[in-house]
């Protein structure tokens, strides 16, 4: 299966219930946005931000030999921002999400992506 | 004892360029064993740079200009070769790979920012390598303030001033003759050709002018010897310019300054329209008056102080715990003024 397409698509299109069963039990999160995440977090933050961008696209796509990096373009009412993601993959499950975000750029056109 | 092994990660000549004097330094020092990569689209090219300064990169990896190819093949060498850390400039792709990893990622010009308010471009990626950077060793005060902008930890940040000057020096220690000052070189970037035909006609008004259009493909050390003759360089590329400004040249930025405004803050760089004829006219003024361009000179070279390859050799055995951090670069004293 294409755990990371699934992921992306899932997100993308606000499907949260299957970002949630993507997301293996005690999946390790992290990302560099200035709040703590956990799941629920991570969960909200996708939501929010399939909601509010015109669109989301994958820029790239690296994969490695135990998961897959992704790079995103963002595309806001007002402009855009760039993401990067790690995810490490098990059993068809992802097992750990690190998020890079220009933080820059999300603060400035996706203002309450997270809460400070 | 095993030194800790750096991986030193040139994807462009510029980067090769203020890489080779940092890694002459982690040797003199003996506190890291630094490992040169030549990467990027022109790897020969960054092979030649470091050539130049006697060093040749252990790894050569071609990774084109797809970041996720290059990303895809920087985490499968490093599957098999974890450094203790990784040293770059601008490449991103490098850098995420490393993070991917793990690997400490340490940043040298960390903060330059081109205050291009696109959002999608150049300042973009630095934003994002800044949000994976586990050291920051700005050259400037200016590029340091834009990291604490950023959020950027104030601890996080080192000033250590720029490479550029320490492989200007380098490389005319290396360079068998002297600058030629027998005539007045106008030397004109690549990027900024268009300007070469208005500034002919001035050749004749001053008969010891000439005017040289920088071929990129000239070999490093006869470009070092080139840009340390030049009367002047007329260019709009950033990491030319600061080249020209180590080896002692004043710059005109054609267009605007963009990274480059400690330079025009110091006086050494000047921002000129992107007018050929505007060029010309605000040449024949330098030309005119050997005191304009003396005390364009004066300036100085805001981006290092020649020693910042010690300072980041050093900060880097320090982050991984081989001795004290370095102190940061002094500041620069007022230009003219005796402190």
């Amino acid at each position: 299966m294409d755990v990371a397409g699934f992921w992306t698509r899932s997100w993308t299109s606000d499907d949260r219930v299957a970002v949630r069963q993507m997301l293996a039990p005690d999946a390790e999160i992290e990302w560099n946005l200035d709040a703590p995440v956990d799941e629920e977090e991570l969960v909200q933050a996708l939501h929010r931000i399939a909601v509010f961008a015109d669109d989301v696209t994958v820029l790239g796509q690296t994969g490695a030999e135990d998961g897959v990096a992704l790079s995103y373009d963002l595309v806001a009412p007002f402009g855009r921002a760039r993401m990067m993601e790690f995810l490490t993959i098990a059993g068809g499950r992802i097992t750990e999400v690190r998020q890079i975000y220009d933080v820059v750029a999300i603060d400035r056109y996706f203002p309450g992506l997270y809460a400070q | 004892m095993t030194q800790p092994e750096v991986h030193l990660i040139g994807g462009s000549r510029a980067e090769a360029l203020r890489l080779a004097p940092i890694a002459t330094a982690m040797r003199e020092q003996g506190r890291l064993r630094p490992v040169l990569m030549a990467a990027g689209p022109d790897p020969v090219g960054v092979d030649d740079t470091f050539a130049a300064f006697g060093l040749s990169p252990m790894i050569t990896m071609p990774t084109g200009n797809d970041p996720a190819e290059a990303l895809r093949r920087f985490d499968a060498f490093w599957g098999g070769q974890v450094p203790s850390a990784v040293v770059v400039r601008d490449f991103l792709a490098a850098a995420m790979a490393a993070h991917w990893r793990r690997v400490p990622v340490v940043q040298i010009d960390a903060g330059r920012r081109s205050s291009d308010v696109t959002p999608i471009g150049e300042d973009a990626d630095r934003r994002l390598l800044t949000q994976i950077t586990t050291m920051h060793l700005s050259a400037t005060p200016l590029t340091a303030m834009n990291l604490l902008d950023e959020r950027v930890a104030a601890g996080d940040i080192l000033l250590t001033g720029g490479t550029a000057a320490d492989a200007a020096r380098a490389l005319a220690d290396r360079h068998p003759t002297a600058p030629d000052r027998t005539r007045r070189l106008i030397v004109v970037g690549a990027d900024a050709a268009p300007v070469v035909a208005a500034l002919r006609p001035l050749t004749v008004r001053y008969p010891d002018a000439a005017v040289v259009a920088l071929d990129d493909q000239l070999p490093r050390l006869d470009r070092a010897a080139l840009l340390a003759s030049a009367y002047v360089l007329v260019t709009a590329d950033d990491d030319l310019a600061e080249e020209a400004l180590a080896a002692g040249a004043p710059v005109f930025l054609v267009g605007e300054p963009g990274g480059l405004t400690e330079a025009v803050d110091a006086g050494s760089a000047r921002s000129v329209g992107p007018d050929p004829a505007t060029v010309a006219v605000r040449m024949a003024g330098l030309l005119g008056s050997r005191v304009r361009r003396e005390s364009m000179v004066t300036g100085g070279n805001p981006y290092g102080d020649g020693l910042a390859a010690g300072r980041v050799a050093q900060a880097t055995a320090a982050l991984l715990g081989h001795g004290r951090f370095p102190d940061p670069m002094p500041a620069r004293p007022v230009a003219g003024v005796s402190r």
